[in-house]
């Protein structure tokens, strides 16, 4: 095994994640049509999840189940990950999808009002 | 102009953020030495108190069952505030728009898709405490189903009342079972029915009763915001 | 005892899973039944804070897992005052919308009376809970609720400040994730008591990048000033009485939040000194911001922010005076700010812009709601016989005490700004000819009850003060006595 090769990679995944949170953020403040914005929202959504679960990583782990299988052959607790971040981050998947209908149901309602999901077109909408 | 002010201030808090989760470490045990992480409880009393296979599962639905209470309450207000926002008179409730009608070989197969899809998500929630999966997924997984065949039919309707009795019986079990952990001497939420043994299909006391009340609840409320969102009328009318 | 604190979640989301139900046997119940939810949340409040001011802390374990395995909740003097603030002001908002929401259809009633429901069951949540990743769950049910609530009424541009504070709302939440995370990351718990007890092991720079995060994150909510954008279209166009329910019960659950954080959990002493300085930021501009407006109740908005700048001003001098001050504060502003919204409300009723201008003569055809909104004004202000000069006088003398002369002079400046604009509202109301042709709109009876009970209040607590001073001593002590919160929470067994 080439330990430095894998340091990198450590890298490279928490990389990613803060990358797909940036691209996330970036669309929220630039774009201008309200879907798209909404998408960048979600977007930073699946980033945030990504930085959690990856923070329960062990490497070498298995999955947090206690099935047959691994009472047979492992027995050893710690070989599995963290189940922590896993509970923590299907309670924000969910958060999430409840913030992103209520949104989407705002661009509708805008939509309908204007006709344009444009922001510069809806006046109130600068700030 | 404004492109290079929004890059330059992700890139600070980009680099803020990389360079603590660096910090942390990844792959490795990072909590302090010397502490006793709340995992490892959690871990060890998942199989000796609980009788659960799905450590998730445990941590979801026992030891931190309140925020699940929560999470359930976020996605019945979503669903609140959905309708709420898209409310329009009973008269002005548009058709659903539809370019072209599905063929029929989409529609015969989504028909023959669509008990193997709810019996898919059923299973995935019963069997929440014993494999990956649970109430979420599987409520996920049978909004799917309904989605498919609202895509496919293009005057498919589900019944309002129907799905809003479901979620709220499903709402009322899970708060319920809480409030039942009192009268038993307990505390809110606690476990009251036998354990079992692991790996059982009836074992866990009441985490799978929770996971089931979870899975309808959450399969009604995204069918619903489905069908809310489909019956929009698809050109403007302001 | 006669409960137990897990009552104040539990009984509101049973009742919001039935309400729909009920809905389909009687209409009516969708109103009643909140009503009768509020009130015997009162009541158990009331208890429990008696209960509580004698025995000390109610700490409740949820799922039979003591802390730090658990999530549990905690009923001090402290959180238990803010609980019963919270829950007697949602009470006084649904007496008022009771009747206010008459000509609405069944439908969207419903949605309301369950909306509000929910926007108290998580700021309550918020106060009561031990745990930070729970109380990211009550801070999201509590915006939910309060994106639903402002995009409530169709004709206005509620939709607009609706998504604005949607966008807000969900980069507080990712920030709060963050700033979770990197304490759990570090420390393997989530339970308050559990972090304060080892958060002195944690590197400091990751202990600081939290602490920013966290401030960040919660002071969407609490509206601190760069992050406030969202805050006064919300309350212009959300339906009067939400306007109430958000100066005085979210951004109190905010405040408390932060206060919470930097007080409880965290033990950085260079925290003190910024909640200062973001609180002066904060008041300044607001008060400054809020002379320029038009709108009646965008002005208020501004005035509410700038409040809440002051409060966080008096909680960064970190002095038991300070706490108590702030504490004083908040009561005063929560009661004071809902009779402003709610009799603001009634006096630019049929307007369509809801301006300042069209408040003009309004004494005439509205004697008794020109009457408590001047109340209100000169109480907000904080001029002799009302609450608010109380409260504004122990912020000045814990100011005096800490030796801020600074804060003093700056805080004395911006409350003749205040003085200004409301005088301003005021003196039209009652020496301007009235021109506008909307036509006045009488109050409801229950509107004028909630109105003059608040009313009384202001007076009450101006006249004698020492009938709150005692209970918000008590409860700034109970904040103030970190070890005591940890041994209480994790001694349990």
């Amino acid at each position: 095994m080439d330990s430095t090769l894998f340091h990198y990679l450590d890298y490279a995944v928490y990389g990613t994640a803060i990358l797909v949170m940036l691209i996330g953020f970036y669309g929220t403040m630039v774009k201008k049509s309200l879907l798209k914005i909404v998408i960048s929202l979600s977007v930073i959504d699946s980033g945030l999840n990504l930085l959690i679960v990856t923070i329960g990583y062990y490497k070498g782990g298995t999955a947090p189940i206690f099935s047959p299988g691994f009472l047979k052959n492992f027995k050893d607790v710690s070989k599995m990950v963290d189940p922590i971040p896993q509970a923590l981050v299907l309670t924000a998947i969910v958060i999430g999808f409840g913030v992103t209908a209520v949104a989407l149901a705002l661009v509708i309602r805008l939509y309908r009002h204007h006709g344009t999901l444009n922001i510069d077109e809806i006046k109130n909408l600068k700030w | 102009m404004k492109k290079v002010l929004v890059i330059l201030l992700l890139a600070v808090l980009g680099y803020y953020t990389a360079a603590t989760f660096f910090d942390i470490g990844f792959g490795q045990p990072h909590f302090i030495k010397g502490l006793e992480p709340v995992k490892d409880i959690y871990l060890a009393q998942t199989v000796k108190t609980l009788k659960v296979s799905n450590a998730v599962t445990s941590i979801v639905v026992n030891f931190r069952g309140f925020d699940t209470l929560g999470e359930v309450t976020v996605l019945f207000l979503a669903v609140t505030v959905l309708g709420s926002v898209l409310y329009k008179k009973r008269h002005e409730v548009g058709e659903r728009s539809v370019l072209f009608s599905a063929s029929s070989i989409v529609t015969s197969g989504s028909k023959l898709l669509f008990p193997a899809i709810i019996l898919l998500g059923a299973y995935v929630f019963i069997h929440g405490h014993l494999s990956p999966g649970g109430g979420f997924q599987g409520g996920v997984i049978i909004a799917t189903g309904f989605l498919l065949m609202l895509l496919s039919y293009e005057n498919y309707s589900v019944s309002h009342t129907a799905l809003s009795v479901v979620e709220s019986l499903a709402g009322i079990t899970f708060a319920g079972v809480g409030l039942l952990g009192f009268l038993h001497g307990g505390t809110f939420l606690q476990n009251f029915l036998p354990t079992g043994v692991l790996n059982n299909l009836f074992s866990g006391g009441i985490i799978p009763i929770i996971y089931i009340a979870v899975g309808f609840k959450v399969g009604a409320e995204l069918t619903g915001v489905i069908y809310t969102v489909l019956h929009e009328k698809g050109q403007s009318n302001g | 005892m006669v409960g137990t604190p897990v009552l104040f979640i539990a009984i509101p989301l049973l009742a919001a899973f039935l309400i729909p139900l009920l809905g389909m046997i009687w209409k009516e119940l969708v109103r009643i039944v909140p009503g009768l939810v509020l009130t015997y949340l009162l009541i158990l409040a009331i208890n429990l804070l008696n209960h509580v001011l004698v025995h000390g802390p109610i700490v409740e374990v949820i799922a039979g897992w003591v802390p730090p395995i658990g999530i549990n909740l905690v009923f001090s003097a402290f959180s238990g005052f803010l609980v019963t603030l919270m829950i007697f002001l949602g009470l006084l908002v649904w007496i008022y919308s009771y009747r206010f929401k008459r000509n609405v259809e069944y439908e969207p009633a419903l949605k309301y009376f369950l909306m509000l429901m929910m926007l108290i069951t998580g700021s309550v949540g918020i106060v009561l809970t031990g745990d930070i990743f729970n109380m990211f769950v009550f801070i999201e049910i509590t915006s939910i609720s309060a994106y639903g609530l402002t995009a409530f009424y169709k004709g206005r541009n509620s939709a607009e400040a609706s998504f604005k504070y949607v966008m807000m709302g969900s980069i507080a939440s990712t920030f709060l994730l963050l700033a979770i995370m990197i304490i759990y990351s570090q420390l393997g718990t989530l339970n308050m008591a559990d972090i304060a007890r080892k958060i002195h092991l944690m590197n400091p720079t990751l202990k600081i990048v939290s602490y920013i995060f966290f401030v960040t994150a919660l002071g969407i909510e609490a509206e601190i000033f760069p992050l406030n954008g969202w805050a006064p279209d919300a309350y212009a166009e959300a339906p009067g009485p939400v306007g109430a329910a958000f100066a005085g019960i979210v951004v109190k659950a905010a405040v408390y939040a932060i206060i919470r954080y930097t007080y409880t959990i965290f033990d950085l002493s260079s925290s003190f000194s910024f909640l200062i300085i973001i609180g002066m930021i904060t008041l300044i501009i607001a008060e400054t911001a809020a002379i320029r407006q038009e709108k009646l109740k965008r002005m208020l908005a501004y005035s509410s922010i700038g409040q809440m700048g002051l409060v966080l001003v008096a909680f960064g001098f970190g002095t038991k005076e300070g706490v108590f001050a702030a504490l004083f504060l908040m009561l005063n502003h929560a009661i004071i700010k809902s009779l402003l919204f709610f009799s603001g409300s009634y006096l630019v009723y049929n307007s369509t812009e809801k301006n300042i201008k069209e408040v003009n003569g309004m004494s005439k055809f509205l004697p008794v709601t020109s009457l408590l909104f001047a109340i209100g004004a000169f109480a907000i202000v904080g001029l002799p016989p009302f609450a608010g000069f109380w409260s504004k006088l122990s912020v000045l003398t814990a100011a005096a005490d800490s030796n801020m002369i600074l804060i003093m002079v700056l805080v004395l400046m911006v409350s003749v700004v205040e003085l200004v604009y409301y005088l301003r509202v005021v003196n039209r109301i009652y020496f301007f000819k009235k021109e506008a042709d909307t036509k006045p709109h009488k109050p409801t009876f229950n509107a004028l009850f909630v109105m003059l009970v608040l009313g009384a209040i202001i007076l009450l607590i101006g006249f004698y003060p020492d009938a709150v001073t005692g209970m918000l001593h008590k409860a700034s002590a109970s904040l103030m006595d970190k070890g005591q919160y940890i041994h209480n929470v994790l001694s349990l067994k």
